[in-house]
C-alpha cells in the first residue's frame, strides 16, 4: 500500500480536513521551479525537456544569472545540461539557472587520490547508497578548510556539479561538525510548553527524483519507513511518518508551503549546523527538501540552506 | 607488627565496624551502578551520544574508548563480587587503587578537558567535571580505606543489620548523593520528560492496547485480517489500516494515541473512492482513564472543524500536537 494515502486516511480518523493549502506570503510573487535538460539556449531565450518528455520555453530575465560549477552567464551554459531554473510570472521567466548541480551529503567511508585531485567514497545512507565524489585540486582549499576532519567516520557536505556520471564537488555546503556521524548529540531537554512551529535550517538534496516537490524529514520510525537510520536528530524533533504533510517556511524569504514527506531524512538528522542566511538559525537541520521545493521557496542552490520552520501541514 | 596492632585497636572501637560495613555497602553498591552504566553507554556507542564526551575515554585514542569503557566496567563488577564474597585484601586494594587514580584522573580531566563529563556513570554523567565529582572518588577511595582496614564481607552485612547501620549507611548515602551532579540532572530528565511526540513507543504496546478497546472489538468481525495492511505514526498518534471483508478497497483505520493506559480510539471506516462513511471514538467510557482520554480526542476533532489554537482540558502530551497540527493550515 502506498503512503501517499496515510495523509487521507489519517485525516478521515481524527476528522481533520484534508486541504492542505501553502501558506500566504503577502506581497510576495509566487516562484516556479522547473527541472530540465536544455535542448537550445541564447541569451534571451531558453528551450527545455521536462522529466514528462515535454519542451518547455522560457524568457531568461535581463537580470538572470547561471551557476555551472561557478558563477556564468545563462548564454554559457551548454546545451544538453541538467537545469534547475527559478523562474517568475507562472513559469515563464527564468531568472536564475543552475546547471548540473549536484549535493553529496554523507558519512566519509573512504579518501584515495588520483592525480592532484582528491577522491572521496561516500556513504549517504540505506537509501541513497554510496557515492564517489572527485574534490578538484582547485576546490580542495575551499572544502577543506569547511571540512577540516578529513577522515573516514566524519560527515562531509558539499555542492558541486555531475556530467558523466562524474561527480565534482566545488563548494563546502555546510562547516563540517566536528562530532562522528555515530555520535550526534542529543537533543536538548524538552519541555512541556506548546510550541506551534520548530525552528532550524532546511537543506536540499538530490535524493528525489527530478522535478519531484517533497520533503525528507529525519523523525521517522524505523520500522515504518524502513530506514535503519531514522530518528536521530539534535533538535526535539515530533514523529512523522512518511505521507505526512509537512509545513515548511522559509524564514528569510517569508515564504511557506505544505509539502509531503517522501524521503527518510537520515543524513540530515545527523547535522546540527546552523544556517546564517538571514541572521542565525537555531541549531539543527530538521528537513531536506527537493531541489525543486526548495527552489519554489525561494532558497539559493549554491548556498545550500535557509533558515525554516516547520510544523504539521 | 604495629599495623597489626593498629588494626586491632581500630576494630575494636564500637562504631567502626558499623560505619565499614555500611562503607561496603555503599562500595558495591556504586561500583555495581557504575559498571552496569558504563556497560550499557559502551553498548549503545552506535547512537546518540558519543564516547568522545565522556571522562578518560576522552583522553585515550578513539580506538580504545570503548575497550576502555568495558575494562572499567568489568573492573568494577569484579572489585564489587570481590568486596561483597571475600575478606580477601586483594579487592580492598584493589579498590583503594581504584578510586584514587580515578580522582587523579578526575582532577586531570578538569585541567585538561573542562568540557567533558566524568562518565562514572555512563551517560548520565555528562556535566562537566568538578569538585563534587572530584570529592566523591575521594569520599570513596576514603570508604576504600576504612574497608580494607576493618575486613568486612556481605556476610557482615547480613549479620550486623542493626539501627546504627542503618544510620551510617543513610549518612553515607547523603553525602554521596550530595556530591552527585547526576541526580540533579536525572530529576531535570524526570521533570523534563519529553513529550508524547517525541517519545519512542513500542508498536507491539499500541496494538496491545488497540486489541483492548471497545472499538477493535465492534470492528473485527468485519476486517479481513487482523494483521494491518499499513501502519504508521503521526506526532502521538499510531493509525493502523485493515482491508474489510465485503467490500473491495474498502479499508477502516485506527487511530490509537499513544500516551495513559487506556488511550482514546478513533477510528473511521474509508470506501475505496475515499469516501469516509463512518468515524466516531469510543471513548473508554466508565473507567478512570475516560477525563484524559476524551482530551486528545476532543482536540483532535476541535483541530479539524473550529481550528481552535489548543483543545480545552487536553493533557500536556496533546497540547503541541494540536497546536502544530492547527496552525499548520493558517
Amino acid at each position: 500500500m502506498g503512503v501517499e494515502r496515510r495523509h487521507a486516511l489519517a485525516s478521515a480518523a481524527l476528522g481533520r480536513t484534508t486541504t492542505t493549502s501553502p501558506e500566504e506570503s503577502p506581497g510576495q510573487a509566487a516562484l516556479t521551479g522547473i527541472a530540465g535538460q536544455i535542448i537550445d539556449i541564447s541569451p534571451h531565450l531558453v528551450i527545455l525537456e521536462n522529466p514528462d518528455g515535454e519542451e518547455e520555453r522560457l524568457v531568461i530575465a535581463p537580470w538572470a544569472t547561471a551557476w555551472h560549477g561557478r558563477p556564468t552567464a545563462p548564454a554559457e551554459l551548454p546545451a544538453g545540461t541538467r537545469v534547475m531554473i527559478r523562474a517568475r510570472q507562472s513559469g515563464r521567466v527564468a531568472e536564475r539557472l543552475w546547471g548540473d548541480i549536484t549535493r553529496v551529503t554523507g558519512v566519509i567511508l573512504a579518501l584515495g587520490r588520483d592525480g592532484r585531485d582528491l577522491t572521496v567514497v561516500l556513504d549517504c545512507g540505506p537509501h541513497r547508497g554510496t557515492r564517489n565524489v572527485v574534490v578538484p585540486y582547485g576546490a580542495s582549499g575551499r572544502i577543506r578548510v569547511r571540512h577540516p576532519q578529513f577522515e573516514p567516520g566524519f560527515l562531509f557536505d558539499a555542492i558541486g556539479t555531475r556530467r558523466d556520471g562524474v561527480t565534482r564537488v566545488a563548494l563546502p555546503a555546510t562547516s563540517q561538525p566536528t562530532y562522528r556521524a555515530a555520535s550526534v548529540p542529543s537533543p536538548p531537554p524538552a519541555y512541556r510548553a506548546v510550541q506551534s512551529r520548530i525552528s532550524g535550517t532546511a537543506a536540499w538534496s538530490d535524493a528525489f527524483d527530478d522535478g519531484e516537490a517533497g520533503v525528507a524529514y529525519p523523525m521517522l520510525e524505523r520500522a515504518d519507513s524502513e530506514c535503519e537510520d531514522a530518528g536521530v536528530s539534535c533538535t526535539g524533533l515530533p514523529y512523522l511518518a512518511l505521507g505526512s504533510m509537512l509545513y515548511v517556511g522559509n524564514v528569510c524569504e517569508s515564504r511557506g508551503a505544505v509539502l509531503p514527506i517522501v524521503a527518510c531524512g537520515c543524513m540530515a538528522g545527523r547535522f546540527c549546523d546552523r544556517c546564517v542566511e538571514c541572521g542565525t538559525s537555531p541549531r539543527g537541520r530538521i528537513a531536506e527538501l527537493s531541489p525543486l521545493s526548495f527552489v519554489e521557496l525561494g532558497g539559493e542552490l549554491t548556498n545550500g540552506c535557509f533558515n525554516a520552520r516547520v510544523g504539521l501541514g | 607488627m604495629a599495623d597489626m596492632t593498629d588494626l586491632t585497636v581500630l576494630a575494636a572501637l564500637p562504631q567502626v565496624p558499623a560505619f565499614a560495613t555500611a562503607a561496603l555497602a555503599l562500595l558495591v553498591l556504586l561500583l555495581v551502578l557504575g559498571g552496569a552504566a558504563k556497560m550499557a553507554t559502551a553498548g549503545s556507542d552506535a547512537e546518540p551520544g558519543g564516547l568522545a564526551r565522556l571522562g578518560p575515554g576522552a583522553l585515550m585514542p578513539e580506538r580504545w574508548r570503548k575497550p576502555f569503557l568495558m575494562f572499567c566496567a568489568g573492573g568494577e563488577c569484579v572489585l564489587a563480587a570481590g568486596l561483597l564474597f571475600t575478606r580477601h585484601p586483594l579487592p580492598r586494594w584493589g579498590t583503594v587503587a581504584f578510586f584514587s587514580v580515578a580522582t587523579y584522573v578526575l582532577w586531570e580531566l578538569r585541567r585538561r578537558r573542562p568540557d567533558v563529563g566524568c562518565g562514572c556513570f555512563g551517560e548520565a554523567s555528562g556535566t562537566p567535571v568538578g569538585l563534587r565529582s572530584i570529592g566523591r572518588a575521594t569520599a570513596l577511595a576514603g570508604m576504600a580505606v576504612l574497608v580494607t582496614l576493618v575486613p568486612v564481607s556481605g556476610a557482615d552485612l547480613a549479620a550486623r543489620a542493626s539501627l546504627e547501620l542503618a544510620v551510617a549507611f543513610g549518612a553515607g548515602l547523603a553525602l554521596l548523593v550530595v556530591l552527585s551532579p547526576e541526580v540533579s540532572e536525572t530529576i531535570a530528565r524526570v521533570r523534563y520528560r519529553a513529550p508524547c511526540e517525541q517519545r519512542a513507543v513500542p508498536v507491539a504496546r499500541t496494538v496491545s492496547r488497540l486489541r483492548a478497546s471497545a472499538e477493535w472489538r465492534s470492528h473485527l468481525p468485519m476486517l479481513e485480517s487482523d494483521q494491518p495492511v499499513d501502519t504508521w505514526r503521526e506526532l502521538c498518534w499510531r493509525f493502523f489500516v485493515y482491508r474489510i471483508k465485503a467490500t473491495a478497497g474498502a479499508e477502516v483505520v485506527f487511530a490509537v494515541y499513544l500516551s495513559g493506559r487506556r488511550p482514546p480510539v478513533r477510528v473511521a471506516v474509508v470506501g475505496a473512492d475515499g469516501a469516509t462513511s463512518t468515524a466516531g471514538t469510543i471513548g473508554t467510557g466508565g473507567t478512570p482513564g475516560t477525563a484524559h482520554a476524551s482530551g486528545p480526542a476532543e482536540g483532535a476533532r476541535a483541530a479539524g472543524t473550529t481550528g481552535a489554537a489548543e483543545g480545552s482540558g487536553s493533557p500536556g502530551d496533546g497540547r503541541l500536537q494540536e497546536s502544530i497540527g492547527v496552525s499548520g493550515r493558517h
